[in-house]
């Protein structure tokens, strides 16, 4: 689109990078706070080791310097999508299992969501500036969850967020890669801008 | 007025039978109906209803439109305000529903005459909501994750309606449920919001008239956030003594906001808060050293912070820590001052080393001791005496000279730099000019104009004139630039100080210029007592007594003496206030004044109490002249009688002491057998004491002329019967009668030839002196008369008669009586005689009774010769006299005198001798 040369197109990009970026760190706190008090009220070991979630796009990447911005976008963007519907089942689960007697969980994973919602919404936002529209939301969502024991579902809920506190950090940084004065996709960023 | 517009929409059926003409089933039908059911209309607008009967009424009843009549409550419509559509429509119109009520009501008149309901309505009358203008919203921390979000809106107008306001938020991609006011219209808290994606916010209100919104409020909430302030602050003392150490935890995490500071900072017991400049405390942290406090301070800190980019609010200022600083040497001497008492030895002084505690903040900390160092300026060679005190003065005794005396302040830590004070010999230096006095703000400000020479630094000195106490001498330095300062002390008001500035001088000081001040003055306490001190005819010297110090409450300006009569006006004369007397004159004499006095001072005077005098009738002088003059003339009139009485004397004499003949002088002396000088009364002095004679008369009777006797010639006689209570009756040996005897008998029986030519030639009488002296017994004397006066004619005439001599009838009755006496004297006692005299002339009894009495008690012959003698003598006064008072012979028998009380007297002795003796 025409709109990602203009002055006011760059400082939108760079005002939703950089409160992307806050957001991410706040959303990685708040995951980081979350998954203690989940670890806690699900009665898991913290330690405990979860295969990684299917439909999630792994955070840790190869040749994570070598991707252009918008490949960014769009990997951020497929991951929160399905953060999003993985929480929402969360704390559907989380409802149906504890009700409304752990409202402080509840209210944290609400919370949680929200934020991972609004950071899609950035990232929409954002590839809406790289001159290309977000992708449809058709097939991107996670697989239809299966059939899973409680158990297995309160492992999958701590690999969620895990997977997610991960993702916040990645996406912190493919933010502030995204808004670097110069928006050449290929470039790799500087050590010091290194998380 | 609205309120008379409120019409709550309540259904109010008025649905009446009328159309009882028509009943079927028992139900009753309605003829008509209103149209619009229950309108809510708009305050102002104009509102049309239709009143539609029906038509089966119409038929039935003759019931047409044309009959109908719209009422509001009671109230009939006018009927310009109808119209008739068809035969079963009626319109009502009205311009403005503010006349509207409920309820409206369809109404026909029945043949003509009965009003009949057809229906009614209720009408709700109100306003659109306004759009909700002035919409802000702000995040409030409660918790570390917990940001709710307070907005609030001006709701505009009220409706008068039930309306309702939501709060509506959203972000671009996301819908959240409404955030719906509780009890209140204005305001809505959403209670959690996410930061760092925009959120659209407004406000929707609605009611039954319509619905308006706010304009959109777009914004990020982490923009609008006030955090919660930092807690858990701590302060701790760091190595240096003007460092402390703050630290704390935020309550907001970095992730979410990255926050400044604001620190500020106070002395314990200081209102005025100092401030850590902000750019310091600009970026995040949780810790901060506070530079550039005082040492040995005790400090109160607080903290806040808010965004970085200082984007939304402040927090409230944290929970106040305390923390204190530590100490430092102190950092500047005390001040020094001195008293020097000259009184002593003249060779020394006392002198009085007097400094002020250090201030806290020159303390640095708690100071130990002081170290006085004396040190004399005239021989350098003595080495300077120390004194280490605890207390803030030293009183030391010096030989005369020039000292330099340094006092250093020692704490924990170190000592202070030393202060210095030069005593000197005299203050020969040039003190300060024109020392004056300011009350400002509550402060005495003291003035003054400094001296040419540089001057190091005055020393301001103060106490408190007082009568109840002494002068308490305080004072306080002050650096030599200045030449203005207020006193540092307790400045109290009303009361008097006096107020000394001396210069000092790098080499001496300057004397002191001392001025007396008030900070505030007032009306004297009390007035003077006025008295005077001397009064005058029309004048008046008053005295008083200045008031004292304390009475004054300020400078004395004047007083005013007021004084005035009791009806008069008062006059007010003012007097300097330095003098103590005063004379009022123009008085008025004779009249009371009173007098009171006022004191006066710049805020008021005060009277004294009164005083009341009362002026001179006389002026000074008045009453010498005119007493001095009347005791002159006085003197002098006594003076000229005197003189006059003594001119005159002679014949005074002759009138008031006239001379009687000294029977003891008299020739008849010679003629007694004996020489008086035989016995004791040849003097008459002997005989009769001075005064001792009571009177002496010489009493004529002439027969004819009774009335001669006047009442002084008989005086002697009253005097002479009063006596003869006390005395016997004496009789002269010559002419008088006895009892027993008669002289004349024995006269004429001797030599009658030679005693009838003696006594026709030369009469010899005696005087009879009856009384004694003061209850003395009285003498008894018979003195030989000298006198060659003829004889008493009552003895003349009683001898006449005797001797058968012609005389008057009276004289001849009176001697007759004598004579009748003398006749029966030979065979009848004297009592009996007696008794015959007083039954012829009771008046004259007094005489007589005392008579009666001797002759009664021991009288022997001679002596009732005398008595005879003496009755004789007084029978013929008594008869010639007045008519005198009874008097009682009792009342005289008290006194009977005994024979041996009987004076020697010439008679009886020739009676003890024998009888007379002729001679």
């Amino acid at each position: 689109m025409a709109a990602a040369d203009s002055p006011s197109a760059a400082l939108r990009r760079r005002d939703l990078c950089s409160r992307g970026i806050r957001l991410a760190g706040k959303m990685r706190s708040d995951v980081v706070d979350l998954l203690d008090a989940y670890v806690e009220r699900q009665g898991l070991d913290a330690s405990a080791s979860v295969a990684a979630v299917e439909g999630v796009p792994a955070a840790a990447v190869e040749r994570w310097d070598e991707q252009t911005g918008t490949q960014r976008l769009l990997e951020n963007l497929a991951a929160y999508r399905a953060f999003r519907a993985l929480l929402a089942q969360m704390l559907e689960e989380q409802r149906e299992q504890l009700g409304e007697a752990d409202t402080a969980l509840g209210r944290a994973l609400a919370a949680v969501l929200l934020q991972v919602s609004a950071f899609a919404y950035h990232l929409e936002e954002l590839l809406r500036l790289e001159s290309r529209g977000p992708p449809s939301e058709e097939g991107a969502g996670p697989p239809p969850a299966p059939h899973l024991g409680l158990f297995e579902r309160k492992l999958r809920g701590l690999g969620v967020l895990r997977e997610l506190a991960q993702w916040a950090v990645r996406s912190a940084r493919d933010l502030r890669q995204l808004a670097k004065p110069t928006p050449g996709s290929g470039s790799a960023p500087s050590p010091a801008e290194s998380p | 007025m609205f309120s008379e517009w409120k019409w709550v929409a309540r259904g109010l059926y008025l649905l009446l039978n009328f159309c009882s003409l028509e009943v079927s089933g028992g139900l009753v039908q309605s003829c008509g109906h209103i149209i619009p059911e229950s309108p809510v209309l708009t305050l102002g607008s104009n509102f049309t209803a239709l009143c539609i009967l029906n038509e089966s009424c119409l038929d039935f009843g003759n019931i047409y439109a044309n009959q109908i009549i719209w009422k509001i409550k009671n109230r009939v419509v006018p009927k310009e305000q109808y119209r008739e559509i068809n035969r079963t429509v009626s319109s009502v119109t009205f311009n403005d529903t503010s006349s509207l009520a409920t309820p409206l009501t369809c109404n026909i008149l029945a043949d003509g005459q009965i009003e009949q309901n057809i229906y009614g309505i209720t009408v709700t009358i109100g306003l659109p909501p306004e759009k909700p203008k002035n919409l802000s919203c702000i995040v409030h921390q409660v918790s570390k994750l917990t940001y709710p979000m307070t907005c609030t809106w001006n709701p505009g107008r009220h409706t008068f309606l039930d309306t309702h306001y939501r709060l509506k938020y959203r972000w671009p991609q996301e819908n959240f449920p409404d955030c719906i006011p509780k009890d209140v219209n204005n305001s809505c808290t959403i209670t959690d919001v996410q930061f760092f994606v925009n959120l659209e916010v407004w406000v929707e209100a609605a009611n039954a008239l319509g619905k308006a919104e706010s304009d959109p409020l777009v914004l990020d909430p982490i923009e609008i956030v006030k955090p919660l302030s930092p807690h858990n602050l701590s302060v701790n003392s760091g190595i240096l003594p003007t460092v402390l150490k703050l630290s704390w935890e935020n309550r907001i995490s970095a992730a979410v906001m990255k926050l400044k500071f604001n620190i500020r900072y106070r002395i314990v017991g200081d209102t005025n808060w100092m401030q850590v400049p902000p750019e310091d405390t600009a970026s995040p942290r949780t810790s901060f050293s506070v530079q550039g406090l005082r040492p040995y301070t005790e400090y109160v800190f607080s903290i806040r912070c808010m965004k970085e980019d200082g984007v939304g609010y402040w927090s409230d200022w944290s929970e106040e820590k305390t923390g204190v600083t530590t100490e430092d040497k102190p950092s500047k001497g005390p001040p020094i001052w001195r008293v020097i008492d000259a009184s002593c030895p003249p060779a020394s002084w006392t002198v009085h080393l007097m400094w002020k505690p250090l201030k806290p903040f020159e303390a640095n900390g708690v100071i130990l001791q002081y170290e006085v160092t004396v040190r004399a300026k005239s021989s350098s060679s003595s080495p300077p005496e120390k004194y280490n005190v605890n207390t803030t003065n030293l009183t030391l005794k010096l030989p005369n000279g020039t000292y330099e005396v340094t006092v250093i302040a020692h704490n924990r830590v170190g000592a202070s730099p030393p202060s210095v004070l030069l005593i000197p010999a005299s203050n020969s230096k040039a003190p300060v000019k024109n020392v004056r006095t300011l009350p400002k703000d509550g402060k005495l400000w003291v003035e003054w104009t400094a001296p040419n020479s540089y001057v190091l630094k005055y020393v301001i000195e103060w106490c408190l004139v007082s009568n109840s106490s002494d002068c308490i001498i305080e004072w306080q330095n002050e650096p030599g630039s200045v030449q203005e300062t207020y006193l540092k002390g307790g400045i109290k008001p009303f009361k008097c100080y006096l107020i000394t500035v001396y210069p000092l001088y790098a080499d001496g000081q300057g004397s002191g210029q001392s001025v007396k001040a008030y900070l505030q003055q007032a009306r004297p306490s009390k007035g003077p007592t006025v008295q005077t001190k001397k009064v005058g005819k029309a004048e008046a010297v008053l005295t008083w007594n200045h008031l004292t110090v304390d009475e004054q409450n300020g400078f004395i300006r004047s007083y005013t003496i007021f004084y005035k009569t009791v009806d008069g006006n008062e006059t007010a004369v003012t007097v300097d206030p330095s003098k103590t007397e005063y004379t009022l004159s123009s008085l008025t004499s004779d009249t009371l004044y009173t007098v009171r006095m006022m004191a006066y001072t710049d805020e008021g005077g005060r009277s004294g109490p009164d005083f009341t005098f009362t002026t001179q009738k006389f002026g000074k002088g008045e009453i010498e002249a005119i007493v001095v003059p009347v005791c002159l003339a006085f003197l002098l009139i006594v003076l000229l009688g005197v003189l006059f009485c003594f001119n005159k004397r002679d014949l005074i004499k002759k009138h008031i002491w006239p001379i009687v003949p000294d029977p003891s002088k008299s020739n008849i002396a010679q003629w007694s057998p004996q020489v008086p000088a035989k016995h004791n009364f040849s003097s008459k002095d002997q005989m009769y004491p001075e005064g001792s004679f009571t009177d002496v008369s010489v009493v004529e009777i002439e027969a004819d002329d009774k009335k001669s006797f006047s009442e002084q010639d008989l005086k002697p006689f009253d005097l002479l019967k009063k006596e003869k209570s006390t005395s016997e009756g004496h009789s002269s040996g010559i002419g008088g009668s006895s009892c027993m005897s008669s002289p004349r008998q024995s006269v004429s029986d001797s030599d009658e030839g030679e005693t009838t030519q003696n006594t026709s030639s030369t009469v010899q009488y005696s005087t009879v002196v009856l009384n004694g002296y003061r209850d003395q017994t009285p003498v008894q004397v018979f003195s030989r008369s000298e006198s060659t006066q003829p004889l008493l004619d009552s003895e003349e005439r009683s001898e006449d008669h005797t001797g058968g001599g012609d005389s008057t009838t009276q004289r001849q009755q009176y001697f007759k009586q004598n004579g009748g006496q003398d006749e029966t004297n030979t065979d009848r006692p004297c009592f009996e005689r007696t008794k015959q005299i007083t039954s012829a002339n009771e008046g004259d009894l007094v005489g007589f009774a005392q008579l009666q009495i001797s002759g009664q008690n021991s009288q022997p012959l001679g002596l009732g010769l005398e008595k005879s003698t003496q009755e004789a003598a007084l029978s013929d006064i008594l008869h010639t006299s007045t008519e005198g008072q009874t008097v009682r012979p009792e009342t005289v028998e008290g006194n009977p005198p005994s024979a041996d009380e009987m004076p020697k007297s010439y008679l009886p002795q020739t009676v003890r001798q024998g009888g007379y003796m002729p001679q």
